[in-house]
């Protein structure tokens, strides 16, 4: 795979998005999970009341008939130990060992009367009194020696003793503390599960979505009939695969109809232009010495500046609308160049103009042969037109970023005021210009056909300077 | 038994202005011309009668020029073509077929050009000729091997690419070629530039090769190109 798709996974858009749903989930449940938490917590507590205050009436009543003897103590015992086999929530493994629940009674002078527990019930007496608590309401009392609080009840007796009932809520804690531990547990299944979930398919969506953004990006220049992947859902992500083809479709019948156009109106004009020439050097051969031939080689001069001049137009016209056809290979910019000045010096050195070359060594693009030779026979083309005698010319070959620069200045005039901001507009050339004002326009169409850009302007210091960037071939970007 | 015989060439091209001025061109030229203006008649005398070479222009009123090249090469027909083109790019499947051995020109052309790319297609496929290690036109004479170049027995100061040009007007010595021929030839460039700079190379090769009270061998043809006398 590409490149892009190597950057960490932390920084995707998947990521983010499944955190931050996965972040509101966990917040939620757990929101959830408290309200819920707390209504048990006090039903729980509610039932334990409920049935410790009715005990403790069961209690006062048991302890007010049984009249005051030798067994009292054990009747009022039995029947305390009796209600503590029912303890509500009780777990149901801890056995005979009863130690969750107290019986406890004093005298009218405060001091232990009847104890049915564990233990002395000394501190549990104490905790009591210190408590203070309030007949009729149930109230948390922490017993020394004991982990839990003790949750305790107690009830006046006529005789003028008080009578207390005393359950342990280490049961409903550990009910309690059961169902945290299962919520957390099962809590954290469910999130890690949901984020596993979203991420999943939000990463897979905006995979399509990736696919189709690089495929989208790769058609344009070079390959209009290329088309993103479409995907059989018919979502949002379907949906737009297939508008995204539409529009292709679209541009690319545009496309189609401009290449018929300019093709059919290349073809029409350049077949009795073919004829026409041909004509005109038959009668050519025939008359070679005449005064005619004079008029028939400059006929045949203008017609080859016409054909020029219709290939131009009809090429700038598809790259103002991105629809030049372009067939690409490796192209050394440094060796074409060679070339290219070794053809041009000679009739440089005639005009009296000097051109150097100072460039970087091989740089190579993927280009368009034909047109990049033609843009380059150009720029040359427009140097030794406008250029006065004695002139030079320096020709920069360098590699900037992804780029090739070639750039052209001269110690000329410059461009003139009036024209520089028009440059590359169509018709457009100085005074003094010969040529049909299609050179510049044909330049700036065929770099930005390539991706690249053209700049021209006047140097500070005199003279015109015209830089042209293209994008470096792929093999050569790494070296 | 003809000890030599005309090239025989099929024309298929459907201006009629064009194919009668090619075909009298062509006729002038030596060849004996057929000329078909759609692709069924084409068809049927490529099939009847033997052809050295052909000319098919791409856009007939029938069917696609290649189409019609390839259907010819299906039945048999072996002879090497020449693709006109009235179309502004090269379509893939012509380049394919110049890498066949097959070449194109796209129009409007010079006849000079047509008739020298037509030469080059029988040449090649001709018994190869015997690579020549010296070339000699007149009192000019070309060591290939060691790139030199000399006139009367006299050494010629060329540079390399003087070397270049003048071996390319020997090699066609006696014909005209044009300037984009030369530029295609010699500089492997098919541009058309609106300056002089090819005419001013060969004003600079004259200078050398042209001597003083010497018989000039490069004429110009004004208006077509250039040729090097060889009588």
């Amino acid at each position: 795979m590409s490149s892009k798709t190597a950057k960490p996974v932390m920084r995707s858009a998947a990521w983010r998005i499944s955190l931050w749903a996965t972040l509101a989930f966990a917040i939620g449940t757990m929101l959830v999970f408290v309200f819920l938490h707390r209504f048990v917590a006090e039903d729980i507590q509610r039932r334990s009341d409920a049935w410790l205050s009715g005990e403790v009436e069961v209690l006062a009543d048991v302890a007010e008939r049984t009249p005051k003897d030798a067994v009292y103590d054990t009747v009022v015992g039995e029947v305390a130990e009796l209600a503590g086999k029912e303890v509500p929530n009780k777990d149901q493994s801890e056995g005979t060992s009863n130690d969750s629940v107290f019986f406890l009674q004093t005298g009218d002078d405060g001091s232990l009367k009847l104890w049915v527990g564990a233990g002395t019930g000394e501190p549990n007496l104490r905790a009591i009194q210190a408590r203070r608590i309030v007949p009729d309401h149930p109230t948390d009392v922490q017993v020394k020696g004991f982990g839990v609080p003790f949750r305790v009840a107690s009830t006046r007796i006529d005789d003028g003793s008080y009578i207390y009932l005393g359950l342990s809520e280490r049961d409903e804690l550990r009910v309690l503390r059961s169902l945290r531990l299962r919520f957390i547990l099962l809590w954290l299944l469910i999130v890690l599960l949901g984020f596993g979930i979203v991420f999943t398919t939000t990463r897979r969506m905006l995979s399509h979505v990736r696919r189709i953004t690089e495929a989208a990006s790769r058609i344009g220049h070079s390959d209009l009939g290329a088309r993103v992947p479409t995907v059989e859902r018919t979502d949002e992500v379907g949906h737009l695969a297939l508008t995204l083809n539409r529009m292709l479709d679209r541009i690319e019948s545009s496309i189609h109809q401009l290449h018929t156009i300019t093709d059919s109106l290349a073809h029409d004009l350049r077949s009795p232009l073919t004829a026409i020439r041909g004509k005109l050097e038959m009668s050519l051969s025939a008359e070679t010495q005449s005064e005619q031939a004079e008029s028939i080689v400059s006929a045949i001069d203008e017609l080859d500046r016409l054909t020029d001049f219709l290939n131009k137009s009809l090429d700038v016209a598809e790259a103002k609308a991105d629809a030049l056809r372009l067939t690409r290979s490796e192209i050394d910019l440094d060796a074409l160049l060679k070339v290219m000045i070794d053809l041009y010096e000679p009739s440089m050195a005639e005009t009296g103009l000097q051109i150097k070359l100072r460039s970087v060594g091989s740089l190579k693009i993927e280009g368009d042969e034909s047109l990049i030779h033609r843009m380059i026979a150009n720029l040359f083309d427009n140097e030794l037109k406008h250029l006065p005698s004695a002139s030079s010319v320096t020709v920069q070959l360098r590699a900037e970023d992804d780029f090739a620069m070639l750039v052209l200045e001269d110690n000329g005039p410059g461009f003139s005021p009036e024209v520089l901001p028009h440059l590359f507009e169509r018709r457009v050339k100085g005074k003094q210009s010969n040529g049909h004002g299609l050179g510049l326009a044909f330049i700036d169409a065929v770099a930005r056909t390539h991706g690249g850009t053209v700049t021209a302007c006047n140097r500070p210091s005199g003279g015109a300077q015209i830089s042209v960037s293209l994008p470096l071939a792929a093999k050569s970007k790494s070296g | 038994m003809h000890y030599y015989r005309h090239m025989r060439l099929l024309l298929v091209e459907d201006e009629i202005d064009i194919q009668r001025f090619l075909r009298s061109s062509l006729q002038e030229a030596g060849y004996e011309v057929e000329a078909a203006a759609d692709g069924k008649t084409a068809e049927r005398l490529a099939v009847e009668g033997p052809f050295d070479i052909l000319i098919v222009d791409l856009g007939l009123p029938d069917q696609d020029g290649i189409s019609l090249i390839l259907r010819l090469r299906q039945l048999g027909v072996r002879a090497p073509v020449l693709i006109l083109s009235a179309r502004r790019s090269v379509d893939d499947r012509v380049r394919g077929l110049e890498q066949g051995g097959d070449d194109y020109l796209t129009k409007p052309f010079a006849l000079a050009e047509l008739l020298a790319r037509l030469r080059n297609l029988l040449k090649r496929n001709s018994p190869a000729a015997s690579e020549a290690t010296r070339l000699r036109v007149l009192d000019l004479e070309l060591d290939l091997l060691r790139r030199e170049a000399s006139r009367g027995g006299e050494l010629l100061q060329l540079t390399q690419q003087e070397f270049v040009l003048l071996e390319y007007l020997c090699r066609n010595a006696g014909r005209v070629v044009t300037r984009s021929m030369i530029l295609d030839k010699v500089w492997g460039m098919r541009i058309q530039p609106d300056t002089n700079v090819v005419d001013v190379h060969i004003y600079r090769l004259r200078g050398k090769v042209d001597g003083k009270g010497q018989q000039p061998l490069i004429r110009t043809l004004r208006g077509v190109g250039y040729v090097l006398k060889d009588r």
